[in-house]
């Protein structure tokens, strides 16, 4: 079966502005978008540049936005797409390196704010520190994040300021600060209570619909949020 | 490197990106129509003639058709504005695509069928 796809180009050493180029191939049975753009940079244009690595929905490096709405490029099957051109961009909000290559440095800058690391004040415990399955469960949802940067890039008001900490570090927050065995929540919280935090969610939802992993992320905002309030009056 | 822009019209919105939208533009026009409504409100204050005469120029159908939109914008606004508090302090963040439906079945319900108590 044939495919066309209409896909972003833009090489910063040639190209003035950004334009549209159009491939047709044949694609197969089960193909997903990374499979037909693989296939387009092997055998129909070397030039095209994108960033892919494991093919199996857990590294994250393949989210781009396909027609019109944030998804890894591994994971999306072409069938799904329905009918007609298939069309391939980067991510929005980010600066544009070449082609679907994004810079991001803004999106990990944030990430890096909320202290996304175990922090631990006590003396560390003989043995490993066990959780109970009820306070697992609690940030279960959240610990599967794989930082593909789909929500975060969805967000408008990231787009509108890219020093919203945006929903990937929110939701980073949320792991630890909800972590039983993390000691570092309060000095955390204090980061993201912040005009360029927490507040600036407006409960849009577009991370939610964009998120690989089916996280429901803008809920754990939201949490964090009640949290932020409850602790302040 | 190609410099990001601060909107992306081309996105694909859900329910929840148009909720924002029409909630966002929605309380714009509030705001103008709460100016609006103390300027006209003033006009008391230049005599009974000159209230009569605006009161006059505002019963034209283009006010009446603009007082519906009005009311279609106030009830969309309150009922979104429910869906946003039961997201906000209910973790209703699961349901919120049904919560839009029932607001905007609300709206539809209570707009449409007042287009007769304007216009009749």
């Amino acid at each position: 079966m044939k495919r066309k796809f209409k896909i972003f180009r833009y090489n910063p050493e040639k190209d003035k502005r950004p334009y549209y180029k159009e491939y047709e191939i044949e694609i197969g049975e089960g193909w997903t978008v990374l499979d037909a753009i693989n296939h387009i940079h092997w055998y129909v244009d070397g030039t095209l540049a994108f960033r892919r690595a494991c093919r199996s929905e857990i590294c994250g490096s393949c989210a781009m936005r396909i027609n019109g709405k944030n998804r890894l490029a591994c994971k999306t099957q072409i069938k799904t797409l329905g009918k007609g051109t298939i069309k391939i961009e980067p991510l929005p909000g980010l600066p544009i390196i070449k082609d679907m290559v994004v810079d991001l440095d803004p999106f990990f800058r944030n990430l890096e704010k909320v202290k996304p690391y175990f922090i631990k004040y006590s003396p560390l415990p003989e043995k490993e520190q066990l959780q109970t399955p009820q306070e697992r469960e609690i940030i279960n949802e959240a610990a599967m994040c794989i930082l593909c940067g789909a929500c975060t890039t969805s967000c408008p008001s990231f787009w509108a300021n890219p020093d919203y900490l945006g929903p990937a570090a929110l939701l980073k927050a949320y792991r630890f600060i909800f972590d039983s065995r993390d000691e570092g929540g309060k000095e955390r919280l204090e980061i993201i209570n912040d005009r360029n935090g927490l507040w600036r969610c407006h409960a849009i939802f577009n991370c939610t619909e964009a998120c690989p992993k089916n996280i429901n992320i803008t809920y754990y905002i939201k949490k964090l949020q009640n949290l932020a309030v409850n602790n302040q009056f | 490197m190609l410099k990001p822009k601060w909107f992306y019209p081309s996105y694909k919105k859900d329910v929840g990106e148009w909720a924002w939208i029409l909630h966002r533009l929605g309380g714009l026009a509030l705001i103008f129509y709460l100016f609006l409504h103390i300027f006209v409100t003033n006009r008391l204050a230049a005599g009974p003639e000159a209230f009569n005469a605006t009161m006059k120029a505002l019963s034209t159908p283009v006010f009446k058709f603009l007082e519906w939109g009005l009311w279609g914008v106030i009830l969309f606004h309150a009922f979104n504005g429910i869906r946003l508090v039961l997201v906000d302090f209910a973790g209703a963040s699961k349901y919120q695509k049904l919560l839009f439906w029932i607001a905007f079945v609300l709206f539809l319900a209570l707009w449409i069928p007042a287009a007769w108590k304007f216009f009749l």
